[in-house]
């Protein structure tokens, strides 16, 4: 009588934990061969199946044997997450991300990141997802039922498969060209003006940002460029300088946009202009003394 | 040479001198016309310099292609493109990029179907929303562009400039109250060197309510703007589900005045979809009101601040996230950035943010 109870109360949980995981959103690994070599790279691939939910937000960490492998590249061009919140990195052996996807998305193999490793040693290397959350886009921000699917790759000394070759990014195009905000918050280094940027980059993904700010429209060489994230807090907080911002893809291709200044220089302000009155002066006075010599000479 | 600059700068016009070519033309200006006119000294002097215009003011001025929204009547076609979308950069000089250049092929040969062929990667959007509504098109979550609709509520917007891979595209419309519709979003994968057509985009009704709370047996007015002569199809939402169907006007427009006595006392929701010759819209924003003992008149969306609206300037979008970017993880972030008040800036934030996401 027992057994048959358990089996009931077996069968009725089983009836309501199935369709939950039925329709839960699936984190996964892709990898190009589930076998490599020692010294050999190969990449994996980070997708989630949204399973017809809306999905807007994700995080979570990847786990990887740090004693087998080293991670040699993180790639997001391609990736479904407009707005890293941590652009994916590697963090205390394991790669941590976290970003948002406006308005949401729903799919079956959503692109999250994909990371080229090198096998160091012979064993067994599994991937795992940890600490991951996938959130709804549903104003609250409630939580999607998860399933994932860990990945395990085999390391030998010889291979007996061919190694398929990491696909090499070419990537001769600029990242895509993008409108920088300028913007003040009180809740932001006490209230100075900041400026916001972000831009995208299919092929290999944005690297990094620069802005540089100058009040010289011409001579702007003179001011630096700095290393720089959004929002980055502007050192010319009277917005009189022109500013640029610099995305730099992970190949180096640049793209650079120029905001005109907001307040700007009045024209004895900027030097540049005192550089071409002095010039337009030389050339006029020159060209008086050798009118005045003729006229002299005659 | 000696009287030029005090001349000059008696006149006092120097100072509304901002650019190098105001100073040049005004240099010129006081180095030949000022001493020649006041050597003659017969007639007053009245001098007019128009100072350069002020880039990001939204009024295209001297000096200026354009500025903001003010391209001076220019369109891609008049910088030499055969369609797309023109609009101004941010140092106000025209933004090419959303602008392509088509040429005709295919046809002939037994009457073949002609082709068009794009010369650069792109996107071309179609659809319905909501007659002489405006549509705005976000490309990976930023405004990429912005049209308007027909008098039929159907737009087509073409985006150029893409560069092959996947993109997430999302467009919404705002209703001729000025009620924003849900963002419908839609991965695409663009083909490098081709166009991809995005066709059937059926953007959700707009919808609001006339109370907040209403007393049980009054009516409270449901309404919003979609497709003209559509079917709507509009949900209140309690324990059990009511569905009326409603027909819009020729401008779009829908109104119920729903009868509350059915509803319980207590917090209640309502939805509207829209169905025309076939085709179904995804569901509109929800909006929420109270059953109780009171009638509480509430304001229409637009003239609310969005929660996720962070520096209050009616849009939510990267200057927000940016905000919301700088408090993550910090410890004590202040209440207006805690979109869900659990004392922290977390991805629950970021995911409520998103949801309300305007470019």
């Amino acid at each position: 009588m027992r057994q048959f109870l358990y089996k009931i109360l077996f069968i009725f949980s089983l009836g309501l934990i199935l369709p939950q995981i039925v329709f839960a959103a699936q984190i996964s690994f892709d990898a190009k061969t589930t076998q490599t070599q020692v010294g050999k790279n190969f990449e994996v691939i980070l997708f989630v199946n949204t399973e017809q939910e809306n999905l807007n937000a994700f995080e979570g960490k990847v786990t990887f044997p740090n004693a087998l492998l080293d991670l040699k590249e993180i790639r997001d061009g391609n990736t479904i997450v407009n707005f890293w919140i941590e652009k994916p990195k590697a963090q205390d052996g394991a790669i941590v991300f976290s970003g948002v996807t406006p308005g949401g998305f729903k799919g079956s193999s959503g692109l999250i990141f994909s990371a080229i490793f090198e096998a160091k040693k012979e064993g067994v290397a599994k991937f795992e997802v940890k600490d991951a959350r996938i959130l709804r886009n549903d104003g609250t921000g409630s939580a999607a039922v998860l399933s994932m699917i860990p990945l395990e790759v085999v390391i030998s000394k010889e291979a007996r498969i061919e190694i398929p070759a990491i696909q090499k990014i070419e990537d001769r195009e600029q990242p895509e060209l993008f409108v920088p905000e300028i913007a003040r918050d009180e809740s932001i280094s006490n209230g100075k003006w900041f400026i916001v940027f972000a831009t995208q980059d299919k092929a290999s993904g944005v690297d990094y940002y620069e802005v540089r700010e100058s009040r010289q429209k011409i001579l702007t060489f003179f001011s630096r460029w700095r290393a720089a994230e959004s929002p980055h807090v502007l050192k010319d907080q009277e917005l009189r300088s022109y500013i640029f911002v610099k995305a730099v893809d992970k190949t180096g291709n640049e793209r650079i946009v120029k905001l005109s200044p907001q307040n700007s220089l009045r024209w004895y302000e900027n030097y540049e202009n005192w550089i071409i009155l002095i010039v337009i002066a030389v050339v006029f006075a020159s060209g008086a003394k050798k009118i005045l010599w003729k006229k002299r000479e005659r | 040479m000696y009287f030029i600059l005090p001349t000059c700068i008696q006149m006092n016009v120097l100072k509304n001198i901002r650019s190098l070519s105001g100073f040049i033309i005004l240099f010129l200006v006081c180095s030949f016309l000022v001493p020649l006119v006041t050597l003659a000294s017969a007639t007053t002097l009245t001098v007019t310099i128009q100072s350069a215009g002020i880039c990001g003011n939204n009024v295209k001025e001297s000096g200026e292609s354009c500025d903001g929204s003010d391209l001076g009547g220019a369109s891609c076609t008049s910088q030499g493109f055969s369609s797309g979308i023109l609009s101004c950069t941010a140092s106000c000089t025209f933004n090419t990029n959303s602008c392509s250049t088509t040429s005709s092929g295919g046809g002939g040969g037994g009457g073949g179907r002609g082709g068009t062929v794009v010369s650069s990667t792109g996107a071309i959007f179609s659809g319905r929303a909501y007659p002489k509504s405006t549509i705005t098109l976000l490309k990976d979550a930023q405004i990429a562009a912005t049209t308007i609709a027909g008098a039929d509520a159907n737009f087509s917007i073409s985006l150029s400039g893409l560069s092959g891979g996947n993109y997430i595209f999302s467009v919404y419309s705002k209703d001729n109250k000025g009620i924003r519709s849900s963002l419908l979003t839609f991965p695409v994968s663009v083909t490098s060197g081709t166009t991809a057509n995005v066709g059937g985009i059926f953007i959700a009704p707009t919808i609001a309510v006339d109370k907040s709370e209403v007393r049980r047996g009054d009516n409270i007015t449901i309404f919003g703007q979609s497709t003209p002569a559509s079917e709507i199809t509009i949900s209140v939402n309690s324990d059990e589900e009511f569905f009326v169907k409603k027909l819009s006007d020729a401008s779009g427009a829908y109104v119920l005045y729903f009868d509350t006595s059915v509803l319980e006392m207590g917090q209640h929701n309502t939805k509207s979809k829209v169905a025309l010759n076939g085709d179904i819209s995804s569901f509109s924003k929800v909006i929420g009101f109270a059953v109780g003992t009171k009638n509480v008149l509430t304001q229409l969306p637009q003239k609310t601040a969005s929660k996720a609206d962070l520096n209050g300037d009616k849009k939510v979008n990267l200057v927000d996230f940016s905000i919301a970017a700088y408090w993550y993880k910090r410890a004590s972030p202040p209440a207006t950035i805690d979109l869900n008040g659990d004392g922290k800036v977390d991805l629950i934030d970021f995911s409520i943010m998103a949801f309300y996401w305007t470019g």
